[in-house]
């Protein structure tokens, strides 16, 4: 575990990533906001996360644009470039495998099961949850 | 076999007002944000070193799980502090404490040796309880 110190230090390069996931990173450029060396950074991340700083962006990423595909009414191709990526197959691959299903798809599949338009339908969260707020069950 | 808990519920009196506590005075970071089927909000924080642990950020209101008046029981319940959040854990008790009091998190109790550790008493933004706790054996 970090100390405490290394820690803080560790959350400015999250944080950096966090604020930035749109933008092409360099591993430097991350690593040189906790002040460590690279191979050091990447290291203790990984110790401390349980992540390393690519796999936490790609996370990131995903997952917003996860949250663009149904909400908002953006095509593929700009969701792509919205969340950091210059290559549409790259991202197309990597959200299948992250996901289980490509972009469209995913899209498609939850536009169908949603009630409401750029709502996410109940089956996205936990069915106890949805059960308990919304009265819903789901299949 | 069960392997581990996954997500469990806080319920909150405004959760833009506890977002604000759990991500910038504790640190937490925002898991999912997503508005589900009409004006559900599903909103999960989760320690950054663990994101496999999302706490659900639910306010009580008026709707399929609750009654009007049980949802005024519930709220009122939390603003007198019945409910607990439960035990968050950290590798320095005194200096987290330090920390979070400087950023105006009221304290209830400061860091205190107990058996297990040293453990500090926390109010979150709404009036949960919350522990935080330095084990003996993590240093």
């Amino acid at each position: 575990m970090a100390t405490n110190h290394k820690f803080k230090r560790l959350n400015a390069s999250r944080d950096f990533i966090a604020d930035n996931y749109h933008a092409p990173l360099s591993l430097s450029d991350i690593a040189k906001r906790s002040y460590m060396s690279n191979y050091h950074f990447l290291r203790v991340f990984k110790d401390t996360y349980g992540e390393t700083p690519n796999e936490f962006l790609i996370r990131l990423r995903v997952e917003q644009a996860k949250n663009m595909l149904i909400t908002e009414n953006f095509t593929v191709s700009e969701v792509c470039e919205k969340v950091g990526y210059t290559s549409l197959g790259s991202f197309s691959s990597l959200f299948l495998r992250q996901v289980g299903m490509a972009p469209t798809l995913y899209r498609r599949k939850l536009w169908a099961l949603s009630s409401e338009a750029f709502r996410f339908p109940a089956q996205a969260i936990p069915a106890c949850y949805a059960y308990h707020f919304l009265r819903k069950l789901t299949k | 076999m069960i392997t581990s808990i996954a997500h469990t519920t806080i319920y909150v009196l405004n959760q833009d007002d506890a977002l604000d506590f759990y991500k910038n005075k504790l640190g937490f970071e925002v898991g999912d944000d997503m508005k589900v089927e009409g004006d559900f909000r599903w909103l999960t924080v989760h320690p950054k070193s663990n994101p496999q642990l999302q706490l659900v950020l639910a306010e009580p209101k008026e709707g399929p799980m609750f009654s009007k008046e049980s949802a005024e029981k519930i709220r009122s319940l939390i603003e007198e502090g019945a409910f607990g959040a439960g035990v968050f854990e950290t590798d320095d008790c005194q200096k987290t404490y330090q920390e979070l009091e400087a950023k105006g998190v009221e304290f209830i109790q400061p860091p205190t040796e107990q058996l297990y550790g040293i453990e500090a008493m926390a109010l979150d933004n709404s009036g949960n309880w919350f522990s935080l706790v330095e084990r003996v054996n993590t240093k």
